[in-house]
């Protein structure tokens, strides 16, 4: 027992793994070698032989003949400019082949035969790999220790569709997809400034992901630019597959239920965003983008409601605050007015209940605990199985818990309204990963009201603001603009007033250039009939 | 001290929610009977005055919890003990307002529930608020500012609806005389609530704009002063001045009458988490001054890891200071405000303040 | 960190072993619709509750065909006092008592008359679950436990009928009135009111009233009924008012709100009926040389709802004389209540109060003698004002119609 209470400084010996190693960089050779056929066994060794790895000799030049090879990884390369470009130009044209002689081969490709974009050279085997790894294509001379590295990048991608996860009524219907450069030029036809910042690295020890950290420069602010970068830049892990691989080490708070850093599909989101002095980061292979800072509000913001007028448009933010209540709060609420506070029921309802409850062997809090985790069940059911069965299983879900479960007396029909409620409540929410957190705080909310009723809940809320008001996202405190309240940035919060009134961008987020709307630019069309000429004389008869 | 900065927008809030705290809960000025609301008006002007005294020390050392500056103005042994003395009373007030609301949730919602873990609950909320900081405290309390708000003005319209409001129990108006007001003023409501603002002048230094948290603090004083002076007419408008005077906490049975169209009925568990919230901010308040001024008195660095010790005293404190609720509240009425309130309230501040005058004209 | 999964371990075990102690479920608890208080031969008090059945309430549907069981069980227990009743229940019911809905409260006459309601009400004002809103009727020459017995057609829980009852008629008719226990304990309290209370009694078959055939026939064999309103006096049930006297003092204490008022016409009795709408009532005080006088002010206004006989209701000088006839009427009634009150010592109609809010000095001297001495003897002027506002959707009637064809 006292164990626990000792500091804990045991924990030093495992040092070792807290580098990760990548395999066997040492195993390059020092440099390029200058024989063409051992450069190519290092290739062929290094790579295991992969069936991917196309190596293909080239003879150029005329007498003598320069012996070259072109390598590069079938699948990562955009094979037809391969074919067409790269191999015909070097072989083909013939004046090319006596400069090829008489100068250096590899200026004469790099500056007359190819082309290609981006060109430039290699040194070493760290640079030729990596280059070859991304699917760049190598060109190798026999006799010389530099080679050139053609941007060929290309390959099979997923096309632009409309994302599955932010569906809209109003608005863009393309979505990012896996490839990188693909995600950066959606948002660049959209912003066409260019103070439209991008800088790359490459993340993972042995994926080596391309990720990219995009902002306006002049709106974003550079202090958050600096931390963003800051916090990527210590990222030393092995593999990042998705950006929530990136999201986990740059949170500001792991023990919380909350999302700090929002994450969308959609390029008009990371857009209007970025005008907001937001940074987005974009990692390859995975459509979905991060966007940091992330304040409460945002995630019950839908892109739409920027479309969208002005009054249904707040109606609509009132009401998804309304239903993440719900959902956090209803199951609980249940059990403690029926458990606790039965007065405050009126009788009417009360009897009903209570003659629901009379024909229930369980107490109402395991009743409501056995509901939802069947729910919960059937909602991952419901993500996993394949299309075909999904129509089955909804029936025999509607059936089991709907009714079988309520007829055979194990459920109640009041707790099964209830967990509907909840259910639909929680899928109302705009954004996926708030409504995660929903669904695990209603779980603790439960257990507070099944211990002490409403006193229980109203302590849980307590403790939820605090905890809510204590976040912060890269600095900027979770709940702004409610919490510390600035007037001015409300209009975009509960309410979201026409876009003539929201003037100002947040000013916790960006700074420099805060002015986003002119002035007066609330619609004022001319007063009465002066459009239309013909009504001026005749009124409002059209003959 | 932590380094922390509040606004004066977030001041108001607290100061607002720390005097609705307990003062919605309990019964204020029954002395002048139907006159109650009369003494609470006076009591706000004269905790109006007090404030300015309170803030008025402030203003003259800036950026320095009271703790030190009562150092400097009497010297550092009695300023210590001064300072020590006033983290006491503190602890003590969170104690008070603790058992007030323990007391209240165990009569009418939980009667089987032993008083300590309801009061431990309770301590344990302010506890995890405290330990964060003075900011989160503040943009909790504009969160919840609003819920709690509109919990009572809902209550309120509620109760006009449901026609309860007879104004004939307000009369006879001062029937007799303004002598009973004035005596209940000056020896009730100045003091409770009125006068326990003194508690912010451990929170003053935190602020980011004096001049406009002057005006914040007033304003919070005086919209406070006038809730409850409304709360109060209606209390006894609608209960009548004997159950007023009878009931342990009159707005739970003006809320008891709410009956609208059939259904709305039957609220005050509503009501009463409203009142939850407004008691967590003024434990809150007092334990957060209190943990400051240890954590500055004792040179301790920060105050996070003293929370937890001082959360135990303040509990156990809590449950030992009466034995049976009739002790504690005529503790509350006959011993408090003359031997802690008046000395804590009025006599220190002033002669504070009075020697730090003379102390600035000097130099 | 450790050290603070460890602590949150030991709270959550904390939380699972406390057993929640105020934890109520709603298998565990008997609902309390109503509660009856006697008094019997030995001096003690007898409790009557009326628990409702839940399943019998709402069921009936589900399981179909099968014969449902009476909405609510009543049972009787006695007791020395309210409190030990209340728990002596507990020998022969399964759950607990759960009072938070008890909606009425039902004293037996004889309790009233003997002992006075004084003594019970410390407990329901005391317990934290009893609500101050519940309604109180007294048990017109019966028991209160027959009154609880009673299973009423329509409304499956008779304290509902009960309550809902007293509603409408105090807003339909105006000669009883609700009284709710915030508005009985003050009105104890007070020294310049008396509590009034409604009485209700069950006409026909007393014994037939308990039972579920009582329902079965389209005219149930007893039926509650709401009769007089009880005048106190120190806490003492000391007299009835019905019927004409009930409403006066409605009028007195400004809780009419619609009734009816017949006049007779041209010896014609009772041959046209004036519906009032609304109405406002002022009991104004004034002090003379240290006496207090009283003046009521009625205005009321209303329709004409009914005319048995040929009146020209188009003719402005009828309607006037018809008027005055209406306020005659009125004014009688409202006489007749205050000699009623006068007669019994008992100031109902809160002129005491009245007079404390105009000289509260005055009200000092006048007090302790208010109810003995002063109330029977105060003189109170009636002030009444009708007015005719329409005449329904027809101006004459028919009848005269059928008269002029005569001609």
């Amino acid at each position: 027992m006292p164990g626990f209470f000792k500091n804990k400084h045991k924990k030093s010996n495992t040092t070792n793994e807290n580098q990760t190693q990548p395999p066997s960089e040492q195993d390059f050779p020092d440099s390029i070698d200058v024989r063409l056929s051992n450069n190519l066994d290092v290739i062929k060794n290094k790579t295991g032989n992969s069936f991917d790895v196309i190596i293909r000799n080239v003879s150029i030049g005329l007498q003598p003949k320069i012996q070259t090879a072109i390598v590069y990884i079938d699948g990562l390369v955009d094979s037809q400019s391969i074919k067409d470009f790269l191999i015909e130009s070097i072989i083909k044209s013939p004046d090319l082949q006596e400069k090829l002689i008489q100068q250096d081969p590899l200026e004469v490709i790099e500056d007359e035969a190819l082309p290609f974009g981006s060109i430039r050279n290699a040194h070493d085997w760290v640079q030729l790999f990596s280059a070859l790894m991304d699917g760049e294509t190598i060109i190798l001379v026999d006799g010389k220790t530099k080679v050139l590295v053609v941007d060929t990048r290309g390959g099979d991608r997923r096309s632009i569709e409309e994302p599955t996860s932010q569906v809209t009524v109003r608005g863009p219907r393309d979505g990012f997809t896996e490839s990188i450069i693909t995600n950066t030029s959606l948002v660049r036809r959209r912003i066409k400034s260019p103070n439209l910042w991008v800088e790359a690295r490459k993340l993972g020890k042995v994926t080596n992901t391309d990720v990219a950290i995009m902002y306006i420069n002049g709106i974003a602010n550079e202090k958050i630019v600096e931390e963003v970068r800051r916090r990527i830049d210590q990222i030393d892990v092995d593999s990042v597959l998705e950006s929530g691989y990136i999201e986990q080490f740059i949170e500001d708070q792991t023990f919380t239920s909350f999302p700090t850093l929002y994450h969308t599909e959609r390029p008009d989101t990371v857009s209007g965003n970025l005008l907001e002095g937001r940074i987005a980061i974009f990692v390859d292979g995975t459509p979905f983008v991060l966007i940091a800072p992330a304040v409460f509000i945002q995630f019950f913001q839908a892109v739409e409601d920027y479309y969208a007028r002005f009054d249904i448009a707040t109606a609509l933010r009132f009401l998804r605050i309304l239903i993440f209540s719900i959902s956090i709060i209803a199951p609980a609420a249940y059990i403690a007015a029926t458990t606790f506070h039965q007065e405050m029921i009126p009788t009417q309802l009360l009897i009903a209940v209570a003659a629901q409850r009379e024909a229930v062997p369980f107490p109402a809090f395991v009743e409501a605990l056995i509901m939802e985790v069947t729910f919960e069940i059937l909602r991952e059911a419901g993500i996993r199985m394949p299309r075909a069965v999904g129509s089955a299983i909804s029936i025999v879900g509607a059936l089991v818990i709907g009714q079988a479960a309520v007829q055979a007396g194990i459920v109640s029909p009041a707790m099964t309204i209830v967990v509907a409620m909840t259910a639909i409540a929680s899928f109302a929410t705009p954004s996926f990963a708030m409504a995660i957190s929903a669904r695990l705080v209603r779980f603790v909310f439960m257990i507070a009201a099944a211990t002490f009723g409403f006193y229980g809940i109203i302590l849980g809320i307590i403790m939820l603001t605090i905890h809510l008001s204590g976040l912060r996202s890269f600095g900027v405190p979770y709940m702004t603009p409610m919490a510390p309240f600035i007037l001015k940035e409300n209009a975009d919060t509960f309410f979201r007033l026409p876009w003539w009134a929201l003037k100002r961008r947040p000013q916790l987020i960006s700074e420099g250039n805060m002015i986003r709307v002119g002035k007066d630019q609330k619609p004022e069309p001319p007063i009465g009939r002066g459009m239309l000429k013909f009504t001026e004389e005749k009124g409002d008869q059209d003959e | 001290m932590e380094k922390a900065k509040i606004s004066s927008y977030q001041l108001f809030v607290l100061v607002l929610l720390f005097e609705l705290g307990s003062a919605l809960l309990l019964p204020l000025a029954m002395t002048a009977k139907q006159d109650a609301w009369i003494a609470v008006l006076l009591g706000m002007i004269g905790g109006m005055f007090l404030f300015i005294i309170f803030f008025r020390l402030y203003q003259y050392y800036p950026d320095k919890l009271p703790t030190m500056y009562a150092q400097m103005i009497v010297g550092k042994p009695l300023g210590k003990v001064l300072a020590f003395l006033y983290i006491l009373y503190f602890a003590y007030l969170a104690a008070r307002v603790l058992r007030d609301f323990g007391v209240m949730l165990v009569t009418f919602a939980y009667p089987e529930t032993p008083l300590f873990i309801v009061n431990a609950l309770l301590i344990i909320v302010v506890v995890y608020a405290v330990r964060k900081g003075i900011e989160v405290l503040g943009r909790t309390g504009e969160l919840l500012f609003t819920i709690m708000y509109l919990l009572v003005v809902t209550g309120f319209i509620l109760i006009v609806i449901s026609g309860l409001i007879d104004v004939n129990n307000l009369k006879p108006i001062l029937g007799e005389g303004i002598l009973p007001v004035i005596k209940a003023a000056f020896t009730e409501t100045l003091y409770f609530p009125f006068g326990e603002t003194v508690v912010f002048a451990m929170i003053f230094p935190y602020l980011n704009n004096s001049r406009k948290a002057r005006i914040a603090g007033l304003t919070a004083i005086g919209l406070s002063g006038i809730n409850l002076t409304l709360v109060m007419l209606m209390n006894i408008s609608v209960l009548g001045v004997n159950l007023t005077s009878r009931a342990p906490f009159p707005l739970l049975a003006t809320i008891q009458m709410i009956q609208v169209a059939e259904f709305i009925e039957r609220l005050d568990i509503f009501f009463m988490l409203a009142l939850i919230i407004g008691g967590f901010f003024k434990i809150g308040i007092f334990f957060y001054a209190v943990v400051t001024g240890v954590a500055n008195l004792f040179s301790i660095e920060s105050h996070t890891r003293l929370c937890y010790p001082m959360a135990l005293v303040v509990l156990l404190l809590s449950i030992t200071m009466a034995s049976s609720f009739a002790e504690h509240v005529k503790e509350g009425y006959k011993f408090v405000p003359m031997l802690l309130h008046l000395p804590f309230q009025v006599f220190f501040p002033i002669i504070l303040l009075v020697i730090a005058m003379i102390k600035r004209r000097k130099a | 960190m450790n050290r603070g999964i460890v602590l949150l371990l030991l709270f959550s075990v904390l939380i699972l072993l406390s057993g929640c102690w105020s934890k109520k479920e709603l298998t565990d608890i008997a609902i309390i619709s109503a509660f009856g208080i006697d008094k019997n031969d030995k001096g003690q008090y007898v409790g009557t509750i009326q628990v409702i059945n839940p399943g019998n309430v709402t069921g009936g549907q589900q399981d179909g065909g099968s014969s449902i069981g009476p909405p609510i069980n009543v049972y009787t227990e006695t007791g020395n006092n309210l409190t030990e009743v209340s728990r002596k229940f507990s020998t022969g019911i399964s759950r607990r008592l759960y009072y938070a809905h008890t909606n009425l409260v039902v004293v037996g006459e004889r309790l009233a008359r003997e002992d006075g309601i004084l003594r019970l009400f410390d407990a329901m004002d005391r317990d934290p679950e009893f609500r101050i809103t519940s309604e109180v009727i007294i048990a017109q020459d019966m028991e209160a436990k027959d009154i609880v017995r009673t299973i009423t057609p329509i409304d499956k829980i008779p304290s509902n009928k009960v309550i809902k009852t007293l509603k409408s008629t105090e807003k339909n008719w105006g000669t009883h009135l609700r009284a709710n226990m915030k508005d009985v304990l003050n009105n104890l309290v007070s020294d310049g009111k008396e509590p009034l209370i409604t009485g209700f009694r069950i006409k026909g078959e007393i014994d037939q009233a308990m039972k579920m055939a009582n329902i079965e026939e389209t005219t149930p064999k007893a039926v509650l009924e709401a009769e007089g309103i009880a005048l106190f006096r120190n806490g003492k049930l000391v007299d009835w008012l019905q019927g004409s006297t009930a409403r006066g003092s409605l009028w007195i204490l400004d809780k009419i709100e619609k009734t009816d008022v017949n006049i007779n016409w041209q010896e014609h009795e009772e041959a046209i009926a004036y519906e009032v709408i609304r109405q406002k009532t002022k009991v104004l005080p004034k002090i003379y040389n240290e006496e207090p006088l009283i003046t009521i002010d009625v205005s009321a206004e209303g329709d004409i709802g009914e005319v048995e006989i040929p009146v020209d209701l188009t003719d402005p000088l009828v309607l006037v004389k018809i008027e005055k006839e209406v306020e005659k009427e009125i004014k009688k009634e409202i006489q007749e209540a205050i000699k009623q009150a006068q007669k019994n010592k008992s100031d109902v109609f809160g002129f005491g109060e009245v007079v404390q809010r105009a000289d509260p000095k005055l009200w000092k001297k006048l007090k302790s003698d208010w109810n003995s001495v002063y109330f029977p003897e105060l003189v109170v002027d009636v002030k009444v004002d009708a007015f005719v506002r329409r005449t329904g959707i027809r101006t004459k009637s028919f009848l005269t119609e059928i008269e002029e064809n005569r001609k």
